[in-house]
């Protein structure tokens, strides 16, 4: 079995500031790690090697550095990773990355299931994995809260929604997206950090894929940014809760109503 | 593209930080209190490689080179410095292995440092600073020694598996020797209710007759006083990056608290009794920094760095002293209080002004390297 | 000509309407003005009439889809249904639901249409035909606006809770269409049972009942985990609490203990300290019940109760039953 997990390099820390003259993101100074939602995905898969003997490789899309968070999940345990990286890719939104990742995908052929973390933490949207699934024609199992195989080609996994728990069986190939309970990943050790340097990380460049240069980067990317701005502070006004304490219970609770709380 | 090394060391300090954040610094208070690390804390700390950063990969370590070790136990001691000063006795002995150790011990004996811990004991009840005052002692019987004796506070005494212990192989003659746990004749003794460091287990061993081969001779017989000292100079180096890492610490209690707290409506940020104590603490953690560095770059190098790692740890043991004192006074009452950590941080700072030789030793060895030049 | 149409996918919850999709109406309404045809798109089985739930909330149309696998169809047969009906009446704008399925469907949709979708807006507006929405990102420290100029239709996600359901005069036309499920069976709904409380620490509880010095009685305890259990949430204490047996630093809310983030967190005897408030100030809604009026914690919340904290518990417990 072949396990293909996406994952994404993530600024190192939320706090990021507006430029005040500019008003872009001020990314300086701030480190690139793997985004913490995809370890779940990498340990998942790593779950799978252990049990089953699976082969795990990783794929990223994005600038050279990225490699490092390829090399994280390789001291992590996988075998082997992709880079797809090349100018033509940059400034690609949810659907212009998922084209470029499908085709990749396409080009490795034979992963029978492909994991995504539950989304990104800076853009935050969780898109990418239906949009591959979409774009392979491959069913998905989004938000996974477990996964075991059930079959030799076939996987049962657990998603919860709001209030609802389903569980749902799919035939492979799919593609996962993971939810972060799911299970605790484990850490790179110091030996397999090293190790990691002598795995096979694969570059792939905009010639090496089969791509339609229309769908690519930003020029293929239907949402634009038109402003970045730091929310404001939420203001908070006390809506004061009185008469009897009975009295006041009711106001909250009619409040609470109201906020969609109970 | 940065070098291999440069990039797997990136990759290190990335998963010690993550893995401080997260199993690491929740235990600080909970060891102070415990006096212990709690059950399975080791063992996870074992399974995820820690113990293995300094070993060659030859003997199934990572091979990580002195500096990054060193940064390593920094980062670590910003969490919780118990648990960095256990690896520093871990990877010190080690260290001596690998310099004096035949290859015949190292082939035997290293493999299991992934998942054993290592201590070296020098001191014994009759003397600490002065090694020509211990008692135990190793006899030729035939072709074997015999090994007899009683050491006292030793790092990671009782936790660790393997010891390197120092003997008398004549009245005025140190040796090294090796011995493990499982040999007949090992036994522990007591474990000592220290003031600080309560999470760094610090015990006695028990040597009743210990049978070895010549295996276990760590150099020649007579080369005790250069182990010992080789011993003292590696663990100074990364005791200087345990208190830098002490620091950091207090740095960041007293500058969060100062940024929070109003003494009447002035916040402390705004006081200049409040801005000497932030600069002074931040001045001893950086030139204690730059010390150890100084000394792990020169360990690397193959130079000499003996004087230098005396000087990150006589200069830092102080330093990190005095920098829980400033935060004490910061957070006052909070500051004193042993609901919060300060207190133990002086604590844990204290222990170093005395082991791996004391202040007063390293002072002569550094003035002696002064008249020597 | 008519107008151009934005749609609400209606989602269900269980046999229900989830919440969400009441509040895109709303808001639905109060964006298209007069230039814009709000249609509700509601895809349930034969028997079903979960348009009666729509209704009072006054959208143009609610264009219904009947099929007995819908209940329980795949986000992809979901998708594919949705795909019909867009290549069909040709919509201006369609708004999702945050939610689980609605970020799960959503995206499949956008794949399929090859356009584009902002994620789990906060905000909305029309700006003439172009649909402005305000995206949180990098955990909500930063907002962006972010449109889809040149394709259509222009796909949102919306934040469940972010706007308020209103009921709304007017009769909302029921429409029936009908699309070709087609179904993909390679992916199968095996089971799908209720859940209540998934929330293990509070951490990751999103409701939480916080105890303090002056709230700290072995029956004000009591009270608090009854308090939580209905809420679907979890107790946690100012570090005063910690002292207690049955509390321990995990629960601790504060710079020295947890950083929370719940929908709302109700505060019983806390003072409000510096080191407490960094911990929860960022919960969506701030209850305080406190004795003394002058408590700090008062500064920070949206509702607050000036009196005995087991009085009011009992009077809240007694409300909810
Ligand atoms: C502030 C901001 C807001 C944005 N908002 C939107 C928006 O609303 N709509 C939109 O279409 N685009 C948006 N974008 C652009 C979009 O986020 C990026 O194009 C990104 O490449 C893909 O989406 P994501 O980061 O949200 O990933 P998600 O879809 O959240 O990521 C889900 C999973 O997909 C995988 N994955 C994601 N990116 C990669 C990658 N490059 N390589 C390999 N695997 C990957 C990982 O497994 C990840 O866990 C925004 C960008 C920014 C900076
Ligand atoms: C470095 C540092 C870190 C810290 N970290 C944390 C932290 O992580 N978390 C934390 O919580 N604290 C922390 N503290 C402690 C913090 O400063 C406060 O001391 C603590 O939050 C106070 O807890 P409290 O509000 O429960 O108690 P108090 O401050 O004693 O407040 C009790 C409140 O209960 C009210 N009350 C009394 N009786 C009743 C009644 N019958 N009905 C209703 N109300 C009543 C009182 O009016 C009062 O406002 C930290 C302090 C320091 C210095």
């Amino acid at each position: 079995m072949k396990i293909v997990v996406c994952i994404k390099q993530v600024p190192e820390t939320n706090n990021v500031k507006i430029d005040p003259v500019t008003h872009n993101l001020d990314r300086r100074g701030l480190a690139g790690v793997m985004n913490p939602f995809d370890k779940n995905a990498v340990e998942l898969a790593l779950n799978l090697k252990d049990t089953t003997g699976a082969e795990v490789a990783l794929l990223t899309m994005g600038p050279d550095d990225y490699a490092e968070s390829v090399r994280e999940g390789m001291a992590m345990g996988a075998d082997s990773g992709y880079l797809l990286s090349d100018r033509a890719f940059a400034g690609a939104d949810t659907l212009a990355t998922g084209y470029v990742i499908a085709q990749a995908l396409k080009k490795i052929g034979d992963a029978d299931l492909i994991l995504f973390g539950r989304q990104a933490v800076d853009a935050d949207t969780g898109q990418v994995g239906p949009i591959v699934a979409e774009f392979l024609n491959q069913p998905q199992i989004t938000y996974a809260a477990s996964l075991r195989m059930s079959g030799p080609n076939e996987v049962t996994a657990e998603r919860l929604l709001e209030d609802t728990k389903q569980t749902l069986v799919a035939q492979l190939p799919a593609v996962v997206s993971v939810r972060s309970e799911l299970n605790t990943p484990r850490y790179p050790t110091p030996r397999n950090i090293q190790l990691s340097f002598e795995k096979p990380l694969t570059v792939w460049h905009h010639d090496d894929l089969d791509l339609d240069d229309t769908r690519l980067g930003q020029s293929g990317s239907p949402t634009v940014v038109t402003k970045v701005y730091a929310p404001e502070p939420v203001k908070r006004e006390l809506t004061p809760l009185t008469g009897t304490p009975s009295e006041a219970a009711s106001q909250l609770i009619k409040a609470l109503k109201e906020h969609q709380l109970i | 593209m940065p070098s291999t090394t440069a990039a797997a060391e990136k990759l290190l300090l990335q998963m010690v930080d993550d893995y401080t954040e997260r199993e690491i610094s929740p235990q600080d208070m909970p060891m102070d209190k415990a006096g212990d690390f709690p059950a399975g804390f080791i063992q996870k700390l074992t399974n995820t490689g820690f113990l293995g950063i300094m070993l060659p990969q030859e003997f199934g370590g990572a091979g990580f080179g002195p500096e990054v070790t060193a940064d390593v136990l920094n980062h670590i001691a910003r969490g919780n410095a118990s648990t960095a000063v256990t690896l520093e006795g871990h990877f010190k002995t080690i260290d001596q292995i690998l310099k004096y150790g035949t290859p015949a011990l190292q082939k035997a004996l290293l493999p299991s440092a992934t998942d054993r811990i290592f201590a070296f004991s020098m001191t014994e009840a009759s003397g600490g600073s002065n090694p020509m005052g211990i008692g135990s002692t190793a006899t030729r019987e035939g072709d074997h020694w015999v090994i007899t004796g009683d050491k006292i506070m030793i790092t990671n005494g009782g936790l660790a598996q393997v010891y390197c212990v120092l003997v008398k192989t004549a009245p005025k003659e140190l040796s090294v020797f090796v011995v493990d746990q499982d040999m007949p004749g090992f036994s522990f003794g007591k474990r000592e209710d220290f003031l600080g460091l309560k999470g760094t287990p610090v015990g006695e061993i028990v040597m009743d007759h210990i049978i070895v081969d010549d295996d276990h001779l760590l150099g020649k017989v007579g080369d005790g006083g250069i182990i010992g000292d080789s011993a003292h100079d590696d663990a100074r180096i990364l005791m200087g990056a345990v208190l830098t890492g002490i620091m950091e610490h207090d740095l960041k209690i007293a500058t969060d608290y100062a940024k929070e707290r109003k003494a009447g409506d002035t916040p402390l940020t705004d006081l200049q009794v409040t801005h000497r104590k932030v600069a002074d603490i931040a001045m001893r953690k950086e030139t204690t920094k730059l010390l150890y560095q100084k000394a792990a770059q020169l360990k690397a190098a193959g130079q000499p760095y003996s004087e230098e790692a005396a000087m990150a740890k006589a200069h830092g043991s102080r330093a990190a002293v005095s920098a829980g004192d400033d935060t004490l006074q910061i957070l006052a009452g909070y500051g004193y209080s042993r609901e919060y950590p300060v207190e133990h941080l002086i604590r844990d700072a204290r222990a170093m002004e005395i082991a791996e030789g004391t202040v007063e030793k390293m002072r002569s060895a550094i003035a002696k390297a002064e008249f020597n030049k | 000509m008519s107008k151009p149409e934005l749609w609400v996918i209606a989602e269900r919850r269980l046999d229900h309407i989830e919440p969400t999709t009441q509040q895109l109406i709303t808001k639905a309404r109060d964006l298209a003005g007069n230039s814009f045809k709000t249609v509700v798109i509601l895809l349930e089985a034969t028997a079903d009439h979960l348009e009666d739930e729509l209704t009072p909330y006054g959208p143009d149309e609610i264009r219904v889809v009947r099929d007995d696998r819908f209940p329980t169809a795949t986000d992809a047969e979901h998708a594919d249904a949705l795909q019909q009906l867009v290549e069909t009446y040709h919509p201006n704008g369609i708004l999702f639901g945050a939610t689980i399925t609605g970020r799960s469907i959503a995206p499949r949709l956008q794949a399929k249409l090859q356009t584009g979708l902002t994620a789990d807006a906060l905000g909305l507006r029309y700006d003439g035909e172009t649909l402005i929405a305000v995206k949180p990102s990098y955990g909500d420290n930063i907002m962006c606006e972010i449109t889809i100029p040149e394709r259509r239709p222009q796909m949102v996600t919306v934040r469940p809770n972010t706007f308020v359901a209103e009921e709304a005069a007017g009769t909302a036309e029921v429409t029936t269409t009908t699309v070709t499920f087609h179904p993909v069976d390679r992916l199968q709904v095996t089971a799908a049972t209720p859940v209540v409380n998934t929330a293990t620490t509070v951490g990751d509880a999103s409701r939480v009942v916080a105890l303090g010095r002056g709230a700290a009685s072995a029956a004000m305890v009591n009270h608090a985990t009854q308090l939580a259990e209905k809420l679907g949430g979890r107790i946690g204490v100012s570090r005063p609490l910690t002292d207690q047996d049955r509390f321990t630093h995990d629960d601790q809310i504060g710079q020295s203990g947890n950083t929370i983030h719940p929908e709302l967190i109700i505060n019983f005897g806390i003072s409000g300290a510096v080191q407490f408030l960094v911990g929860m100030q960022d919960a969506k809604t701030i209850v305080a019940v406190n004795s003394d009026p002058d408590a700090p914690i008062f500064d920070v919340a949206d509702y607050g109760y000036v009196g005995d904290a087991q009085t009011f518990m009992t009077a809240l417990l007694a409300q909810f039953n």
